[in-house]
């Protein structure tokens, strides 16, 4: 089911959060909304969602005014009301008006799909970050909705819990049988789940479409820091670069890079340093000669992008 | 004492009375303040935090002030003194109306605001009316909100200036507890002033003690 915003607009005191003047998501796939803090990600979601009115313009689902009933959401945070697992997967089916007999198999479904079956007469609202989170995907799952929202779905996590769902969220996001529209502010998670990108700076819309066409073009430097890369002036040009393309030594595109600090960490060393005003890390290999601090070192790109 | 409670039917009244004008009031703040709590809780606008600024000074205003406040509305020669309600038990409910909404307003913002920030938008994307989720809000604030209806309960029956202000303390007709414990006390029948106070504890304890179950329940 595409997703379709045109002319819209959200401000708030007078400050413009969203201005999008056409945006068309694809349906049937995943789409990942990639930005820094602030940028607008949560706001496109919450207009999709019908929780915030444009000011001016308006969003479409499949052609039609949005509508909360053919959305599922997962909010950032994990809001439950103070009740067990089971009645909160329930609120949202008994709300829409499912019978007691469907609502009853499509909760034993998602809470098996998310590995959940275990937790479901404990109180939602004392769960652990990861055991919350399965439990606000189960919710969005059994909703079965044509449109699956997702704010941030692993903010938050501690660490082990996030590398666990990070690495399993690509499927639990195929069980979906829907457009999947997630926000991040990760160009790693948004690599990894999305087939589409949207790259979104200052409320305004910089670049979408197929992941990898986006990410391998990303043409002007917001794109380019959303995603990451480090940008950087080199003889007049203003360069791309994919953390993992920096590599110690010379190459075609070379670079000075003044060293700030030097972390060991075993296997490797972890250089951070500037190239010129912009901060950039690299990873040495241990047979490397340790740098000093503050000394320099020369790198180079074995891939970049020039942007305009 | 037994002697003194079955033998006096005047007792009687006095409860009953003590239990209409408070439960009344108690009712009407709860119906007034609950709706105007729930807004102010929900909605941002100009001016909130000095509006509940006021509300919660109205939560510590003496009763005498609101009785008296009220007498000059209602006395005859006040702008609504037409109406002839001075020294009626629809003054002394309209005055414990008013020493109770600020409380309920108070505490019914204070319990919605401690509820998760989002709840309201989570039920709106799982399809919940307006109506739908007031009402599962209020149920997910029930302790917060039956702490508000006991502590408005508590403050009005328990309270004797403004009764006894606007509603005279006339013995047939507007005569409460609080009204009668102070008058049995001048009087010197401090028997009757002590079991007269006991009843009070007692009708605030099994009030509470219902809401307290409501709130308790799961």
């Amino acid at each position: 089911m595409d997703v379709s915003l045109e002319g819209v607009r959200v401000e708030r005191d007078g400050r413009v959060l969203l201005d999008v003047p056409s945006l068309l998501l694809r349906g049937g796939r995943t789409i990942a909304v990639l930005g820094p803090n602030g940028s607008g990600k949560t706001t496109l979601l919450r207009v999709i969602a019908g929780l915030d009115r444009p000011s001016a313009g308006r969003a479409r689902i499949g052609g039609l005014p949005v509508d909360a009933l053919r959305v599922a959401y997962v909010f950032q945070e994990q809001i439950f009301l103070r009740r067990s697992v089971r009645d909160n997967l329930e609120l949202g089916l008994r709300l829409r008006g499912i019978d007691p007999a469907e609502r009853g198999s499509r909760m034993e479904e998602a809470a098996r799909v998310l590995g959940i079956t275990h937790l479901m007469e404990r109180r939602a609202d004392r769960l652990s970050g990861g055991e919350g989170r399965r439990v606000s995907l189960a919710r969005a799952l059994c909703l079965r909705a044509p449109l699956v929202l997702l704010d941030e779905p692993l903010e938050g996590l501690d660490r082990p819990t996030y590398s666990h769902l990070l690495h399993e969220l690509p499927q639990l996001l195929a069980a979906f049988d829907a457009t999947r529209i997630l926000v991040t502010h990760s160009p790693g998670e948004a690599l990894r789940f999305a087939q589409d990108l949207v790259v979104l700076v200052d409320g305004k819309v910089h670049a979408s479409g197929e992941k990898r066409e986006v990410a391998t073009n990303p043409r002007v430097r917001e794109v380019a820091e959303a995603l990451g890369y480090f940008v950087v002036i080199h003889d007049g040009r203003r360069i791309a670069i994919p953390p993992d393309a920096l590599k110690p030594g010379p190459g075609d595109l070379e670079f000075v890079m003044e060293v700030d600090e030097v972390i060991d960490l075993v296997a490797s060393t972890e250089v951070a340093g500037r190239i010129g005003e912009v901060r950039v890390k690299v990873e040495l290999p241990p047979t490397s000669e340790t740098p000093a601090r503050g000394g320099r070192i020369s790198l180079h790109a074995d891939r970049f992008f020039e942007l305009r | 004492m037994t002697d003194l409670l079955t033998t006096d039917s005047r007792f009687l009244a006095i409860v009953l009375r003590t239990l209409v004008v408070s439960g009344t009031a108690t009712a009407m703040a709860v119906l007034v303040g609950f709706p105007l709590g729930y807004g102010i809780a929900r909605r941002s606008f100009h001016g909130r935090t000095l509006l509940l600024g006021f509300i919660n000074t109205g939560m510590g205003m003496p009763p005498v002030v609101v009785g008296l406040v009220v007498w000059l509305m209602l006395v005859r020669s006040g702008p609504f003194g037409g109406l002839d309600l001075i020294y009626t038990r629809t003054a002394m409910v309209l005055a414990q109306f008013l020493i109770a909404t600020p409380i309920v307003v108070g505490f019914t913002t204070a319990s919605l605001q401690a509820l998760p920030p989002r709840l309201a938008d989570l039920l709106f994307v799982l399809g919940a009316g307006r109506v739908r989720t007031m009402l599962i809000l209020a149920r997910e604030a029930k302790l917060g909100l039956a702490a508000t209806v006991m502590a408005a309960f508590g403050a009005i029956v328990s309270e004797v200036g403004a009764s006894m202000v606007v509603g005279g303390n006339l013995e047939r007709s507007t005569r409460v507890l609080t009204t009668a414990i102070v008058t049995e006390t001048s009087r010197g029948e401090m028997d009757y002033a002590l079991v007269l106070g006991l009843i009070l504890l007692g009708l605030t304890f099994i009030v509470s003690l219902a809401l307290t179950i409501i709130q308790q329940r799961r």
